[in-house]
């Protein structure tokens, strides 16, 4: 199965068909998939560093392109840090840990108590995008949600080499 | 033929298929003849493309329009228009009144709603899932006061106020016609009723016509979901279908007819276009196809039939026992549960347009859920598919003449199917694109086969004491496949498998049918009085739908007493989930005499249906709900009887032989022209006898002989 590359745009600006999600999500991969997402996301970003992996909808591991070395960047175009960096201990932080505070998302006594919970938000330095949020207990580390193993994914799920990348 | 000799033929009957691309016309003339129409359907004004597949159609005889339509007596439409409006939520703009608090539940409806109609890897596949839009949108929706309880006991009086507020807010949104479904009204309708007068009221004062449905006067059933969505239905989607058909109507009786058409509903009978209840009109086509089969069998003395019809996109299979269909209380379309009553159809998404895939992983063949319908396959070059298609194998094996599909108004291409096939299927599992094929092929009769069979067997039957009819486009290529091995008692495929269901539709009744609900108890050894009491509860809900019935017939000039009534009710053993529907001994109930007689009938069915020993009357009786049924006489198809003659088929009926792919070699089919075969003939595989609208495969291993009234008789040899 293969879906033109308008689809896969369709896909990620959420215009899709219903028909065609309901087969996307029915049926096994299609396997040039990764490659056409990576070229939609790649035009939609203002840069030209080649993305080599999203991690989130405004934030992509990318191969930057005067040194080819692998960097998190944001759509807004900030460098966070090398890719096997936790790029939100680069980020703009709010940490909401009071009712207050709470009670400008949720209805009184609807939010978690801050003792327990607090929620901390990940903001773009450049742009002020809301780029990651996590919900842990007050003393909990900043958490590393995801170290992804680009080499196995490019070379054993994917098929494809390994672009190049500065040491 | 030629045209210009006086034609003597008089045509009686029209059956009309107005499907998503093709129509099929249907017609009988007084002998029984009949001939098959076929023409490219026109969504935009159904009209054009019903008058040329009529043209078409009659063209076989010799015939124009306007001499056919002056001497036919019925006509009988079945269509897709209404359901794709439902599907495609594209309706009219509908008002919708409820209980106060209750104004989300028509939004949110039943979970089951998020995934009807998905295969079964879906249905367990959570992401799949998700909620249409409501057919009323909440901006539209008004809460009225009041409170009504299971019992039908007043709770809360109704604030007439809040509902004269409510429907002039409707009226002010420019709504295109209202429903009012309040919680119980089927138990006391008092309320509902003194609404929907209200709001005709205030429509009235506004100096409008907007049509007003309610629930009460329409379905008095419960389940509010399914209720609700039934009338909203009337309002959203069955009105501009009136239009339409009107429109036909119209466009016939300007090329000289005088009947009024009819259309199949999902009841089994067929209603005038007049009708109040037309939201039962949403799927005919494949009901229509069981109706024809029950006539058939009850012209020719079969009692007990599996009845299969396979079509691009799905296999439906319904059984017919002792001569009764089986007629479903809940049944779900488009998404949406409704109350309506259904003939009861199972179906399931494997068709001749399935597409055939591998999974990347295991390297199983995977086929459908999805398919490429009316598109067939990758052998059609213009189809613009490229997964291939059962269809696809067919070419590849010969099953098909890819130059006579549909009459030979699509050339098919064997070559780009059999690449497909090679670079798809068979190079990845690394054997040949027979073989792949022929896998496929095996693949699906088993499929159907197993599927069949559980049907069967799980309804407590074998098939031994079924004969199996199979009929539509794709069914007499696969009836060798699905019927192997099952031991039917018989297996017949009418030479007009094609338009069958266009067939069914013109021998079914002109009947129109209306169900309330009931909440009756009692003991197995109730007192004389209690019986009484439960009988007159019966005795009236019949008389209320009598008097539906018998103004629907009025619409369409009938008097009451050329109106033949047919009482029934559901009827369960207290504490069992399922209720079965009777057909009531008697006319009227009065008494507890009248009460042993519907309690005896039920235990009889009971019998029928399950076991004898299964029956259990210590539990006592619930009656669900009560039926009205009315039918006057209508002219239908004769069913034709011809002398069978010679086994040998005419010289010609043979049309040369083609190469035929099957279990592992490839043989020369002998090929027969399907309309020149005479009574008496006896074909013995491998063969395969084509139409213009079908191709029946006799492999080898299999003999069929036609019968006298143009019905092939399958059987191993």
């Amino acid at each position: 199965m293969a879906y033109t590359k308008e689809k896969i745009k369709d896909l990620v600006d959420g215009t899709i068909d219903r028909d065609t999600l309901h087969t996307m999500l029915s049926t096994p991969k299609d396997g040039d998939r990764f490659v056409k997402y990576i070229e939609v996301l790649q035009e939609q970003v203002p840069w030209d560093d080649k993305i080599i992996l999203p991690l989130g909808p405004k934030l992509f591991i990318v191969q930057r392109a005067s040194d080819k070395a692998w960097v998190v960047k944001s759509i807004a175009g900030h460098e966070f840090c090398d890719w096997r960096d936790n790029w939100k201990l680069y980020a703009v932080i709010r940490v909401r840990e009071t009712a207050e505070e709470m009670e400008e998302l949720y209805p009184r006594l609807m939010a978690p108590s801050t003792d327990w919970q607090v929620i901390r938000e990940y903001y773009c330095p450049t742009s002020g995008d809301l780029l990651d949020v996590e919900a842990p207990t007050p003393w909990y580390p900043v958490i590393h949600d995801f170290e992804p193993d680009i080499d196995a994914f490019y070379t054993e799920w994917l098929g494809l080499e390994i672009p190049e990348r500065a040491a | 033929m030629p045209l210009d000799k006086k034609n003597d033929r008089s045509v009686q009957v029209l059956g009309i298929d107005a499907g998503g691309t093709m129509t099929d016309t249907f017609f009988v003339d007084a002998d029984g003849d009949f001939v098959v129409g076929k023409a490219q359907s026109t969504p935009d004004n159904e009209a054009l493309g019903l008058i040329e597949s009529s043209r078409e159609g009659l063209e076989h005889w010799g015939m124009n329009l306007e001499e056919a339509l002056a001497d036919i007596q019925t006509g009988v439409y079945s269509g897709t228009a209404l359901l794709n409006r439902v599907v495609q939520r594209k309706g009219l703009k509908t008002g919708l009144i409820v209980n106060a608090g209750m104004e989300d539940f028509h939004r949110m409806g039943r979970a089951i709603q998020a995934y009807l109609g998905f295969a079964y890897e879906d249905r367990l596949h959570l992401n799949t899932h998700y909620y249409d839009e409501p057919l009323v949108p909440r901006h539209l929706t008004r809460g009225v006061m009041e409170r009504v309880d299971m019992f039908g006991t007043v709770v809360i009086p109704l604030r007439e106020e809040m509902a004269r507020t409510a429907a002039q807010e409707l009226i002010a949104q420019e709504v295109e016609g209202i429903a009012i479904s309040l919680l119980h009204s089927y138990k006391n309708p008092d309320h509902e009723r003194r609404v929907r007068d209200i709001v005709e009221d205030e429509i009235k004062k506004a100096g409008k016509e907007i049509p007003v449905f309610a629930s009460v006067d329409y379905y008095p059933v419960r389940k509010e979901s399914h209720r609700t969505n039934t009338t909203v239905l009337e309002a959203f989607a069955a009105e501009p279908s009136r239009q339409t058909l009107k429109k036909i109507s119209g466009a016939f009786k300007e090329n000289g007819s005088k009947f009024d058409f009819r259309v199949m509903a999902t009841h089994g009978g067929t209603i005038s276009w007049k009708a109040k209840e037309l939201a039962r009109t949403i799927v005919s086509g494949p009901i229509g196809g069981v109706i024809g089969a029950k006539y058939l069998g009850e012209t020719l003395g079969y009692n007990n039939i599996a009845c299969s019809d396979i079509g691009g996109t799905s296999f439906d299979v319904a059984l017919i026992t002792q001569g009764e269909l089986t007629i479903q209380n809940d049944p779900d379309m488009a998404r949406l549960v409704l109350s309506l009553p259904l003939v009861g159809l199972d179906s399931v998404g494997a068709g001749a347009g399935s597409f055939i895939r591998l999974d990347p992983y295991t390297k199983a063949i995977k086929l459908g859920p999805d398919s490429a319908g009316y598109r067939v396959g990758v052998c059609w070059a213009d189809s613009g598919i490229d997964t291939v298609t059962i269809s696809d194998c067919h070419v590849i094996l010969g099953y098909l003449n890819p130059d006579n599909f549909l009459g030979g108004q699509v050339k098919l291409d064997r070559q780009r199917a059999y690449d497909a096939m090679k670079e798809q299927i068979a190079d990845p599992l690394g054997i040949s694109v027979e073989e792949a094929a022929a896998g496929v092929i095996e693949l699906l009769d088993s499929d159907l086969r197993d599927y069949m069979k559980s049907l069967i067997s799980g309804k407590g039957y074998s098939p031994s004491s079924f004969v199996c009819f199979s009929y539509g486009g794709a069914g007499p290529v696969h009836t060798y496949g699905y019927t192997e091995g099952m031991g039917f008692e018989d297996v017949i495929i009418p030479a007009w498998a094609a338009g069958f269901s266009a067939f069914g539709c013109a021998a079914a009744d002109f009947e129109y049918r209306y169900d309330k609900s009931l909440d009756i108890n009692i003991d197995e050894d109730g007192s004389a009085d209690q019986k009484e009491a439960e009988a007159t509860l019966i005795n009236d809900a019949w008389a209320e739908l009598s008097e539906k019935v018998l103004e629907e017939f009025e619409l369409n000039g009938y008097s009451r007493d050329q109106v033949e009534l047919q009482p029934g009710f559901r009827m369960q053993y207290r504490g069992q989930l399922n209720d079965i529907e009777i057909e009531s001994p008697i006319e009227s109930a009065n008494g507890a005499e009248d009460w042993d007689k519907l309690v005896d009938a039920f235990n009889d069915k009971y019998g029928r249906v399950y076991a004898e020993s299964a029956r259990s009357p210590e539990l006592g009786y619930s009656v669900t709900g009560a039926i009205m049924r009315g039918t006057v006489p209508i002219p239908k198809p004769n069913i034709p009887k011809e002398e069978e003659g010679p086994a040998e088929p005419p010289k010609a009926a043979k049309l040369g032989t083609r190469k035929f792919y099957r279990k592992g070699k490839w043989l020369d089919a002998q090929l027969y022209q399907m309309e020149t075969l005479t009574p008496g003939n006896r074909i013995t595989g491998p063969a395969i006898i084509e139409s213009d609208a079908t191709t029946f495969v006799v492999p080898e291993g299999f003999e069929t002989w036609l019968d006298g009234h143009r019905l092939f008789h399958l059987k191993e040899v």
